[in-house]
């Protein structure tokens, strides 16, 4: 069976290259959605995660993909991928309040920790609701690179910790997945996450 | 005190399009290999990242060759971070369309505009702005160089690492031209100072020689991250021979 995935690009901010080749390596297509228009055919949505979210929704109105990507995270299997899942949430506060694309009920906020931010490197997951997208991945490390957290108290799949800081590492709400680490910068527990969403 | 989060272990490559080089001193450049064949070993072999730097694109004030990172970030499943010669949002936009997760940038920042990293930041997020200090001793305060190693900017490092922090950076790469491919250990005081200055993560470059310098400097500094070029380039030790001894260690890094 095959199956297409399209990742949205929302401009100048996006760093679709490395995912796209996350999901070719996986065994998935791909096609890149640039206008409002390139939603037929495919089965999956990623959206990817870098920029600000502020930033980020601003590029999704202004590119008009807004609305039909709102559409179609409704009814086909959507994964968010660090920034990708914050935009999820209703309401961000990176560089000012910025509405989200309410999803989740959950806010974005800096992460308060004492010690380094953002918080960069590999780090475990533990799993608190096991789900399709993390099987067989519940022992493995996984790269995060963020100054935010989604902060949330429904639909949590996994709890990271840094430096005694517990924040939600990835959530699940039906169809739409959400992970604050980068599985395109994960090794092969990332390309293995791709294959499971890929099956899903 | 040991490090309660994992430090990270990135491989270095210092490039000349399409090689990989040793600098000495930032000076005295000697061809090693080709950066795909590099990036690729050492991804295999376990790099938490892998960091590139056309060091001499500024110098030469050319624009960055663009190939030779889109083939090495297509060996790589982990961070990538690309400097040398970056000038523009455009630059940064362009070097994350080709696979670069974060972007590394001295000389245009320190000498002509510091605003970029400002603007970088909230366009692209914090966490992929990295700014590169290649730090110069002298009798009682150290000096950002640029160019690799070459051109002086009467910049004080923490001054200078502080004001970046504000400006949006995300992370800092410490080098030290005096330190850099000696491999006689770290600059201790120096990595330590910079560390405490900052809440952004500091990676620390330039001057391992041996295990032990690596243990030792996580040991006094607790930086984020090392970045080793020499020690993997000549094959002294791989990635995981580190990881291993700075585990038997009590040192925390990731599998």
């Amino acid at each position: 069976m095959s199956c297409t995935i399209g990742i949205i690009n929302y401009g100048i901010a996006g760093n679709i290259h490395s995912i796209k080749k996350s999901i070719l390596k996986a065994g998935g297509d791909v096609k890149i959605i640039n206008t409002k228009n390139d939603f037929s055919n495919i089965d999956k949505i990623v959206i990817p995660g870098v920029g600000s979210f502020k930033d980020a929704m601003n590029e999704l109105t202004k590119n008009d993909l807004l609305d039909n990507l709102k559409k179609f995270i409704k009814i086909k299997p959507t994964l968010g991928i660090c920034l990708g899942m914050q935009i999820l949430s209703s309401i961000g506060f990176e560089y000012g309040k910025t509405q989200g694309l309410n999803f989740i009920n959950a806010e974005v906020k800096p992460i308060i920790v004492d010690a380094k931010v953002p918080h960069v490197g590999f780090n475990e997951i533990e799993v608190i609701n096991s789900n399709k997208l993390l099987k067989g991945l519940e022992e493995e490390e996984f790269y995060f690179m963020h100054s935010f957290e989604v902060v949330n108290y429904t639909n949590i799949v996994s709890l990271t910790e840094y430096a005694g800081h517990k924040f939600v590492s990835s959530i699940q709400k039906d169809n739409i997945y959400g992970v604050q680490f980068h599985p395109e910068k994960s090794r092969e527990a990332g390309i293995q996450l791709f294959k499971n969403f890929i099956e899903l | 005190m040991n490090n309660k989060v994992a430090t990270r272990i990135i491989a270095k490559l210092d490039i000349k399009p399409p090689y990989v080089i040793k600098p000495i001193h930032f000076e005295g450049l000697k061809k090693m290999g080709f950066s795909t064949d590099f990036a690729k070993k050492y991804y295999e072999q376990g790099a938490d990242e892998v960091m590139y730097i056309d060091i001499v694109a500024s110098l030469y004030q050319r624009e960055i060759l663009k190939d030779e990172i889109e083939k090495t970030a297509n060996e790589l499943f982990i961070p990538f971070g690309v400097g040398g010669g970056v000038r523009s949002i455009e630059d940064f936009s362009s070097l994350f369309h080709i696979g670069a997760d974060k972007v590394i940038i001295n000389t245009y920042a320190i000498q002509e505009n510091p605003d970029i990293i400002n603007k970088a930041a909230e366009i692209f997020g914090s966490q992929a702005v990295v700014v590169n200090i290649e730090a110069k001793k002298w009798d009682n305060w150290y000096e950002c160089y640029t160019d690799c190693g070459r051109i002086q900017s009467k910049k004080d490092v923490l001054k200078w690492v502080k004001e970046v922090e504000q400006r949006g950076a995300g992370e800092i790469l410490l080098q030290s031209v005096d330190y850099d491919g000696r491999e006689r250990g770290f600059d201790l005081e120096l990595s330590k100072k910079v560390v405490d200055s900052v809440k952004i993560p500091v990676v620390v470059s330039s001057g391992a020689g041996t295990l032990e310098d690596i243990k030792k400097l996580i040991e006094y500094a607790n930086p984020s991250g090392v970045a080793i070029a020499t020690l993997l380039h000549y094959n002294k030790f791989t990635i995981s021979d580190i990881k291993k001894y700075l585990k038997d260690n009590d040192i925390k890094v990731s599998r």
